[in-house]
């Protein structure tokens, strides 16, 4: 289960937290949790749905706890993409995908993870209401409203 | 063509080399000595069906009886019935009479003796009095 499944769970939480340490201590929390409360599995869900629900709460938690912290903030992210070039970051993008990063950070927080489930890897609406507890057509209305705000806020830059 | 599709969908985030080999192998030192917690069932789980069977059990029995009660009419015992409906038809054969003794009574003219007494005054004391129809039909 942890090798077949730890890089796409690494990745959706990278994308929310952006940050590699704190990924990685996410990835790890997901997969001891998800160990620990495997007798709850009741096969109502593929096993991957029932992970990704994990790994978006675990992503949530250490978002929540970043913000009560202040250890960093939305403007230290800000310059974590602006100084990738300078290689001292787990970042490798170019100005555009910098500028992209720059407007899903801008999201509000349930809007953000609707965006990069859907653009980055590509879940169905089907799987993301299971996993967000919200309709499907919530999801795509806030979808749709999340593309436009990251259009706008690219056409301004 | 949208702006957000023009931007490459390579991925911009970066990991250390080797990185998912050492967290897979972290995480499965981690959870080795991790026996998952085995949930115990109650006693009340494991005799949850026995006990569901004897509540619907319990309950069809109860629904069936009040049922019964309440739509059961009171239909006296054997061998009474046919003195339940002698005594109903006597009784309409009495107000039958009665009815027609009212009728009879408009069109008969009574002596002078017994003027001034009206029909309905006859009618009154025969009820009153309890007299059975069958009485006057016997001094007739």
């Amino acid at each position: 289960m942890v090798e077949k499944y730890s890089s796409r769970l690494y990745w959706h939480i990278r994308r929310l937290v952006i940050l590699h340490e704190d990924a990685d201590d996410a990835l790890q929390n997901t997969f001891i949790n998800a160990w620990r409360s495997i007798g709850q599995f009741r096969n109502e869900s593929a096993i991957y749905t029932w992970l990704y629900t994990i790994a978006t709460n675990e992503a949530l938690t250490l978002i929540n706890k970043r913000k009560r912290n202040s250890a960093v903030s939305i403007e230290d992210l800000g310059s974590y993409f602006e100084n990738s070039h300078e290689g001292s970051t787990w970042f490798d993008g170019d100005e555009a995908q910098i500028k992209l990063q720059d407007a899903i950070m801008q999201l509000p927080e349930k809007q953000k993870i609707v965006f990069t489930m859907k653009y980055f890897d590509d879940i169905t609406y089907g799987d993301m209401s299971k996993v967000l507890g919200t309709s499907e057509g919530a999801l795509k209305a806030s979808y749709y409203h999340a593309v436009k705000k990251i259009e706008k806020i690219l056409g301004e830059s | 063509m949208k702006k957000i599709e023009k931007i490459p969908d390579e991925n911009p985030f970066k990991v250390p080399d080797n990185y998912f080999e050492e967290v897979n192998r972290r995480i499965i030192m981690a959870t080795a000595g991790d026996t998952p917690p085995v949930k115990e069932t109650g006693i009340f789980r494991r005799l949850r069906p026995y006990i569901l069977t004897a509540a619907s059990v319990t309950g069809f029995i109860l629904l069936s009886y009040v049922a019964v009660r309440y739509f059961r009419t009171d239909i006296p015992d054997s061998g009474s019935g046919e003195i339940y409906a002698a005594n109903y038809a006597e009784s309409y054969i009495n107000e039958i009479d009665l009815f027609t003794l009212e009728e009879s009574a408009s069109v008969i003219d009574l002596p002078d003796y017994v003027s001034g007494i009206i029909n309905s005054d006859i009618i009154d004391y025969l009820i009153l009095e309890s007299i059975e129809i069958s009485e006057i039909y016997e001094q007739l």
